[in-house]
């Protein structure tokens, strides 16, 4: 509760600033602009927090329905368990438009989705009598830990695993797989919303005494680096890779067919930090008040890369292969939204941020 | 007509005035402070700040630097797999960026799938070609992970012991130590084993690096300290296994490597088990964990050199806040006190006709690639070829205000035992003795001064 008042403080504070400036501004007409600590206050508390809070949840719920699969094998139960599989995915890739601060500090990032994952070391491990434990799957190589290998199991070969085929060894190993994502995804959320790290405090004070980020410009530009990295690596990586060695085995989520949509919350997620979520202010405040042509031009380009995914309508590992045109088509559109974040918004920040 | 004339000569005066303009030399005011790696500079102070291509690259060029960032990311699993197999069977870590977290430090910690500490290995002596003798059943590397089934070499426990400060003023810093000892060893190791910790350092400017010219860095030694500054530097000379020459190293943290495509393969080798057409030998050659398959080399010519390229190509940092009046003093001092007769400001890259951006240009590394004895303090005790036990290669500086940024908790010196600048200049001793020791003479106000200049960086 203590906590609230420094921060009434500093919106009041920088509320003024803002305001001053903004008179300053002649494209400006509104009477209350957004202010940039708004839009730090709502990416945390919305996005940031709500996304790694949901995390957590969903990866205990998974952990519960592979539970439930171990002690009821039904096909109806394994279903379940790869609905949740899929539930936590869209929002861990959603995250991802904001790799920055304790996930890639801590590398919570390869602790859970490490790629590709190791079938060579998992058949040993499968079939030795080594104890399948938490403690001893944290000890284990990160190919062997974390999304990939739970969706080996629950998915199988395109999707072919039987709840009757899975092992009881397979089922010890997932159910502590999903009990060790949950330990990293509950440590990835406490490291944003309590001390020692308090890393949501570090992006609600930048440049009013945050030691990480000490002007409003670092925070910024954090975010906009954030959304520049997830579309290189959409459209420059997990894409083009694949598709320019025309190998389906170079796709990252092939079991559960997955990848598609996978990429897709990638962009998702870095529109979420541009726009905001749950009515809460988002950069395009910020720049829509002071250049409304280039929000527009920025949001549109976010809702063609989005739809551009819809164009493809098989699995990505066949689209490498059978609609090559589609594919080309949304890494050209994921592409031009990095390229327009990168020479159109950083400048923007770098003019428009400057304490 | 007097008009005309005194237009005439005004014209020709003007004119010849930018003629001698154009063909002398820029003073040093002329160049922007900021460039630290010339045209290979970039303008971004995030976590990524070390990860972006030099500007300007060819669009084949830019795809193979593109290729060589998705290798240096890629995770390698064990061999059999159709794709990126050939991990271990022991090794230090599975990917590059494992351990060059945002292509900079990492953590010092070994073991872990979050470590950047690698120890080196050795017995007394030197071997056939001038360098380190082989550990028998270890090699020069103690490899601390292996894949599911094989032993690991062994394990490295770490503890710190405080040491502290104090400053004439009487203020105290808190320094720590570190210790190493080996458990779980594989098979027994003779009693005088020789071990260095080496912390990944950052991979960014070394395409620059590899360009300054050897007589440049030759230059800079000064067995006889004629000049009378207690610093004396050495090249280390080095043998490299592929192209079976000795040559000038540059890299590591002893410069006991000479060219980027050797540090990338015997990465790839040392540390993940990774044979390459350069390290085409498993690292645990010889001993009871080889393999003995017959899939060597196990990294694709083509992705080697994808990856070093991606190395080489790794743009430079800009500076930060270059007028502040602070940092602008912090750097007077920096050179007053002579940190600069090691983290050498300025160098000037050679020509290089394949990629411009590194050519020809004036950069700012602070170091001079030569290695200098640090004192007893910092010494391992593991001569590597012509660097002594004491001695290690002078870390560049630039970047080193981001560390903070590219690494969550930032780390310095080649063990990563200082947490803070200022713990990194308070261990430096033997030739950089006189340098710490004015250091130490300064003000409070001073010496964070010249730490304001180094965070510039």
């Amino acid at each position: 509760m203590k906590k609230i008042f420094p921060a009434v403080a500093i919106t009041f504070i920088t509320g003024f600033t803002s305001c001053h400036k903004a008179s300053q501004s002649p494209g400006d007409t509104d009477d209350q602009p957004v202010t940039e600590q708004q839009v730090l206050t709502d990416f945390t508390n919305n996005v940031a927090l709500s996304s790694y809070l949901k995390l957590s949840i969903a990866a205990a719920s998974l952990n519960t329905a592979i539970q439930t699969l171990d002690n009821t094998p039904t096909d109806d139960n394994l279903q379940a368990a790869r609905n949740d599989w899929k539930s936590m995915r869209e929002i861990w890739e959603q995250s991802e438009g904001f790799l920055f601060g304790p996930v890639e500090d801590n590398d919570y990032d390869p602790n859970m989705d490490t790629w590709p994952t190791d079938y060579t070391q998992m058949d040993s491990l499968l079939a030795s009598s080594n104890p399948l434990e938490v403690s001893d799957i944290q000890n284990l190589t990160l190919s062997l830990r974390g999304y990939h290998p739970i969706e080996y199991i629950i998915f199988g070969d395109h999707g072919s695993r039987k709840a009757a085929d899975i092992t009881a060894r397979q089922k010890k190993y997932m159910i502590s797989l999903s009990a060790d994502l949950t330990n990293t995804c509950n440590a990835l959320y406490l490291s944003w919303s309590s001390a020692p790290v308090n890393f949501a405090q570090q992006v609600i004070t930048a440049g009013t005494g945050s030691s990480k980020y000490t002007t409003r410009q670092d925070i910024f530009m954090a975010l906009a680096g954030g959304m520049i990295d997830i579309c290189d690596e959409v459209g420059g990586g997990k894409m083009k890779e694949p598709y320019n060695a025309k190998d389906p085995q170079l796709v990252e989520s092939p079991y559960s067919g997955n990848s598609l949509i996978d990429f897709k919350n990638n962009i998702i997620g870095a529109q979420n930090v541009y726009l905001g979520v749950n009515g809460g202010k988002g950069i395009k405040d910020i720049v829509a008040a002071k250049n409304k042509a280039l929000d527009n031009k920025l949001q549109g380009l976010f809702t063609a890369a989005i739809n551009s995914f819809d164009g493809i309508t098989v699995t990505y590992e066949q689209a490498i292969l059978s609609q090559r045109v589609q594919s080309q088509q949304t890494m050209d559109a994921v592409i031009a939204l990095k390229e327009s974040l990168e020479s159109d918004l950083v400048p923007f920040i770098q003019q428009n941020i400057k304490d | 007509m007097k008009k005309y004339i005194i237009t005439g000569v005004l014209f020709i005066m003007v004119f010849s005035f930018s003629m001698c303009h154009k063909t002398g030399v820029f003073d040093s005011d002329d160049y922007d402070d900021r460039l630290s790696g010339g045209a290979a500079t970039v303008f971004d102070a995030t976590s990524k700040a070390f990860t972006h291509s030099v500007n300007g690259l060819s669009t084949r060029d830019q795809h193979v630097h593109d290729l060589g960032d998705g290798a240096f990311e890629q995770t390698f699993v064990a061999a059999g797999a159709v794709r990126f197999g050939g991990l271990g069977p022991v090794f230090n870590n599975v990917s590059c960026i494992s351990c060059h977290h945002n292509d900079g430090k990492g953590t010092p910690t070994a073991g872990f799938a979050t470590s950047s500490l690698l120890f080196r290995l050795s017995l007394p002596g030197v071997d056939e070609h001038g360098g380190p003798v082989a550990v028998p059943g270890y090699g020069l590397q103690l490899q601390d992970q292996a894949l599911f089934g094989v032993a690991c070499e062994a394990k490295v426990n770490i503890t710190y012991t405080d040491v502290p400060v104090t400053y004439p003023d009487g203020s105290t810093v808190m320094l720590r130590k570190p210790a190493y000892i080996l458990s779980d060893q594989y098979t027994p190791m003779p009693a005088n084993y020789l071990l260095s910790p080496r912390l990944a350092p950052p991979v960014f400017g070394v395409g620059l690096l590899e360009n300054v010219p050897e007589e440049e860095i030759l230059s800079f030694v000064d067995n006889k300290d004629i000049n009378g500054d207690g610093i004396t530097g050495k090249a280390n000379y080095i043998y490299n296994p592929y192209t079976q020459k000795t040559e000038l190293g540059r890299f590591g943290l002893k410069a006991n490597t000479s060219t980027i495509q050797l540090q990338v393969a015997t990465a790839y080798q040392q540390d993940m088990g990774v044979t390459s057409y350069v390290q085409p030998k498993e690292s645990v050659y010889g001993q009871t964990q080889d393999d003995k398959k017959t899939d060597d080399p196990e990294l694709p010519d083509s992705i080697l050199n994808a990856v070093t390229f991606y190395v080489k190509t790794l743009a430079v940092p800009a500076r930060r806040n270059t007028t502040d009046p602070d940092v602008k003093r912090g750097e007077v001092l920096f050179n007053q006190i002579n940190c600069s007769g090691c983290h050498r400001p300025t160098l000037q890259t050679g020509v290089n006709v394949t990629l411009a951006q590194i050519s020809n240009q004036r950069i700012h590394p602070y170091t001079d690639l030569l290695v200098h004895d640090m004192g007893a303090g910092l010494a391992d005790n593991r001569p590597d070829f012509l660097a002594g036990g004491s001695e290690w290669r002078t870390m560049p500086l630039w970047g080193i205000g981001l560390f903070d940024k590219t690494n969550g908790i930032p780390y310095y010196l080649h063990d990563g035992r200082a947490r803070t600048l200022e713990e990194a200049i308070l261990w430096h001793d033997g030739e950089a003795k006189n340098a710490r020791q004015q250091f130490m003479q300064l003000s409070k106000a001073d010496r964070d001064r010249i730490i304001k200049f180094l965070q510039s960086l």
